[in-house]
């Protein structure tokens, strides 16, 4: 499944926040969208994933949904949002309880989910028990667990510490590999974007604009850390980002 | 070897004295059975005082008396005779209370327009002395056991109220988004995630609540009860009983402690996935 | 400890062994606090201290008015009050066997040809039957607290009929009209001058007479600290005289009717600023009229009807039987029955 943002406008009272934006996710590709901080790119994934209306424009969707899936369009938090009175093992069960299945395939899906993000010895803590990236990983596994056909992370490492932070990326990229899946990944972090973008998507300061649409061909598995190519592309990134996040940084906030 | 040793021996040199210590204080040590110890030394030092005289009989009963009055309750039976209906009063009212209070806290919490709608009658409600209420409840419910649930019902209802729909505001929002986003039904949000992301709160308005009851309790028998901890309070009071009155109040304070217990134990069960 | 205060009871808790006792001549330009309830049964005081038999005794009075008659007693227990008129109470009477309180005196009693208290009724009870005090077995009868008058009124008819009734205990006596009014408690007795109007309305019947079961009963009596009664020797009698003339210009004017009709309304208008004043003249002029009983001639007290009080309340439990007459009454003042 395909998604199409089709000239997409938003405004907070008389703050805009979004400017004719129109972009393409095409399947099985990781696209990351970075901007300075408040350039609306947390409230274009929200748009996204139907969680918040534009004032202009259309999100739509294109292509079949594939038929065991049961939420097509399924996000990844910053903060994890995991239920804290729930197991590990609970928190991924809660997003399969609403749909009739039967018990047997509830506890192989959670299983395998558990199993895919390394997280099978963990099934039965508690997530006071549980690092950060675990906390992650668990929201992860619960996001893989409805087999979606577009997997939408907002600043999924922003709260880690820089090692999670690239263990992470590396079951990231372990996972797709796997079995390639589509995603809109948000970030303000252009390494993460680096490493993980088929395609990045650069947003001006407020309001958001698409100011540049950058893809790398390096297959995912092949990027490593103090790729030449990689170091060009990201400082490339950073030269557009610049002046936007400066001129940013300067704006009294408007939220 | 560098000049600045980055470990090992310290310098010796004759100024070099330990950084001073300012971070004590300002932080609750839990000392055990002080508090048991002030009260025992208290009862011993009143039962002292009202052997010699120092304290007169009008002022404060001799604490033996009491637990011989405790004792009498106990052999001829009438400590249960008392308790039973006290505590099926309490169980009753507030139990109704609690219960409705939870339900209109969440209805409040959930639903824009019985926030609108309830908040003021709440707020309105609840500095009502409850107690004047009473000789009304009375003609509405009769002056046996309805009045006398309805009363401690309405207590308990108003902090139960405030309290949970304040533990619902205060529910995780990214929590509930997070629900919506996975496609989970209302009824399966409320269910799963905003009940019991309010429960802390919840249970803590039910201490207070509980609480109000059993103050109730003494209000509720004044009208009408010839059995129970308040009515034999009350008769104690206008008899001038000091050895019975003390012995009800003591009643009274142990059920409030083993209440507050009760609960702190559900908070143990219920909410230990709290840090 | 035989005395008590509660300023005396702060310094006992200082540490302080003895009550600093206060001799002051009973003569002088004393200030004296009186305990009393809103009822006609309380116009001695009232009548006294209107036409200036205190004054003349050398008391500068001021009135402590109360709810209830138990209250009253504490109040005189912790020094808040100096003298009081009221019914006999398990209270007073385990403040008494305290060393606290001490009965000095009579007031209003009960007297045959006279109008006294009445058995009332509710409405849906005397439409189900309880139309006479014979019928009270297994009826609710109000009253205000365990040991009150009230509770010993309602048992002494219940035994002479032979009935068992249930005791509600309401507090006050408001509680106990509403409940009344209301059908909640069937039945209950009240001077005269609450009793008829009342009665007056609808949902309340007059059912029969207290005095038909209690011919002498003390229902009122003048009580004091122990120490002002044992200390203040001189003091307390001119409170008793004082209120004696007052009772006795009381009596003259509406029980024995020996005065002119233009004096008698100035008794009742001196009266109706402490009864009923929530009440237009007219209106609480019948009460007072209807309602007065006779109040004890030199403060007469009727010793044998307070034996049996307290007898009733040591049978029933309310108080210690170790409390003994000696310990309630103070019978050196007055003349005794």
């Amino acid at each position: 499944m395909d998604l199409h943002l089709d000239r997409i406008s938003h405004r907070y009272g008389r703050v805009e926040v979004l400017s004719d934006i129109s972009l393409t996710i095409p399947q099985g590709r990781i696209v990351c969208i970075v901007g300075p901080s408040g350039c609306g790119k947390s409230t274009l994934l929200r748009m996204i994933g139907g969680l918040e209306r534009p004032d202009q424009g259309a999100v739509l969707q294109q292509g079949e949904v594939p038929g065991d899936c049961l939420n097509p369009l399924t996000f990844v938090f910053q903060d994890f949002a995991l239920l804290p009175w729930r197991t590990v093992a609970g928190n991924v069960a809660l997003v399969l309880e609403d749909h009739a299945l039967p018990r047997a395939q509830r506890e192989r899906i959670v299983a395998d989910v558990l199993a895919r993000t390394k997280l099978t010895d963990f099934r039965d803590a508690l997530p006071k028990q549980l690092s950060g990236g675990m906390k992650q990983r668990v929201a992860i596994a619960r996001a893989l667990a409805v087999n979606p056909a577009v997997m939408l992370m907002d600043e999924p490492l922003s709260a880690l510490d820089a090692q999670t932070r690239e263990l992470l990326m590396d079951d990231l990229v372990a996972l797709w590999t796997r079995a390639p899946f589509t995603a809109v990944y948000v970030t303000h972090n252009l390494a993460e974007a680096v490493r993980l973008g088929h395609r990045i998507v650069v947003l001006s300061r407020r309001p958001g604009r698409i100011r540049e649409v950058v893809s790398i061909d390096t297959p995912l598995a092949e990027r490593r850390a103090g790729d030449p190519a990689l170091e060009a592309h990201q400082a490339r990134l950073w030269q557009l980002m610049r002046d936007e996040a400066e001129a940013a940084d300067m704006e009294l906030s408007h939220v | 070897m560098s000049d600045l040793p980055l470990s090992g021996q310290p310098p010796q040199r004759d100024d070099a004295r330990p950084v001073p210590f300012r971070g004590g204080g300002f932080k609750p040590v839990r000392v055990r059975y002080l508090g048991a110890a002030v009260i025992v030394a208290l009862i011993l030092l009143v039962e002292w005082g009202t052997r010699t005289g120092v304290i007169s009989n009008l002022t404060l009963p001799r604490p033996s008396d009491v637990l011989g009055t405790f004792h009498d309750l106990w052999v001829t039976g009438m400590l249960w005779e008392h308790l039973i209906p006290s505590v099926t009063r309490l169980a009753v009212g507030s139990a109704l209370g609690v219960s409705t209070g939870i339900a209109v806290g969440v209805m409040i919490g959930l639903f824009s327009l019985a926030r609108a709608g309830l908040v003021p009658l709440v707020a309105a409600i609840f500095p009502i002395p409850k107690i004047a209420l009473l000789p009304l409840f009375v003609i509405w419910f009769g002056i046996d056991e309805g009045s006398k649930y309805a009363l401690i019902a309405l207590g308990t209802f108003t902090p139960t109220v405030v309290s949970t729909y304040g533990a619902v505001d205060n529910v995780d929002r990214t929590l509930i988004r997070m629900g919506q986003s996975f496609g989970l039904g209302w009824w399966s949000i409320v269910r799963k995630i905003v009940l019991p992301g309010a429960l802390p709160g919840i249970l803590s308005g039910l201490r207070i609540g509980l609480s109000i009851g059993i103050i109730l309790l003494v209000a509720a028998e004044m009208l009408g009860a010839r059995h129970g901890i308040g009515a034999y309070i009350l008769e104690a009071g206008s008899l001038y009983d000091l050895e019975r009155l003390f012995a009800g109040v003591v009643i009274l304070s142990a059920l409030g402690v083993l209440t507050s217990g009760v609960i702190g134990w559900a908070e143990r069960r219920l909410l230990s996935w709290r840090i | 400890m035989s005395t008590f205060s509660r300023r005396g009871a702060i310094g006992l808790l200082g540490g302080a062994a003895a009550l600093p006792m206060l001799g002051r001549p009973a003569l002088a330009n004393t200030k004296l606090n009186i305990g009393a309830l809103n009822f006609t049964s309380h116009a001695a005081s009232f009548i006294a201290f209107e036409r200036g038999y205190f004054a003349e005794e050398g008391f500068d009075v001021e009135f402590k008015f109360f709810q209830a008659a138990q209250p009253m007693a504490v109040a005189i227990a912790s020094g808040d009050a100096d003298y009081a008129v009221t019914a006999i109470s398990g209270g007073l009477i385990s403040l008494a066997e305290k060393g606290a309180v001490k009965v000095i005196g009579g007031s209003l009693s009960e007297e045959k040809g006279v109008d006294g208290q009445k058995i009332l009724a509710s409405d849906a009870a005397y439409q189900a039957g309880l139309t006479s005090a014979a019928m009270l077995d297994g009826k609710k009868f109000g009253i205000t607290q365990a040991g009150s008058s009230f509770h010993y009124m309602g048992a002494k008819i219940a035994a002479a009929e032979g009935a068992t009734m249930e005791f509600v205990p309401l507090q006050k006596v408001g509680s106990v009209i509403g409940a009344l009014k209301t059908g909640q408690i069937d039945a209950w007795t009240i001077v005269p001058h609450i009793a008829k109007p009342l009665a007056a309305g609808p949902e309340v019947h007059i059912i029969g007479d207290v005095a038909d079961y209690l011919p002498d009963y003390q229902v009122t009596t003048i009580f004091t600290s122990a120490s002002n009664a044992s200390g203040e020797r001189a003091k307390t009698e001119a409170v008793l005289r004082a209120l004696s003339k007052g009772a006795d210009d009381f009596n003259a004017a509406l029980i024995d009717k020996t005065t002119s009709e233009a004096e008698m309304e100035e008794m009742v208008k001196l009266i109706h600023k402490y009864v009923n004043a929530d009440q237009p003249y007219d209106k609480a002029r019948g009460s007072i009229v209807n309602g007065a009983m006779r109040l004890n001639a030199g403060a007469a007290l009727n010793t044998t009807s307070v034996k049996d009080q307290l007898d009733w309340f040591i049978a029933e439990g309310l108080v210690k039987d170790s409390i003994t007459m000696e310990m309630l009454v103070d019978p050196s003042f007055v003349q005794t029955m």
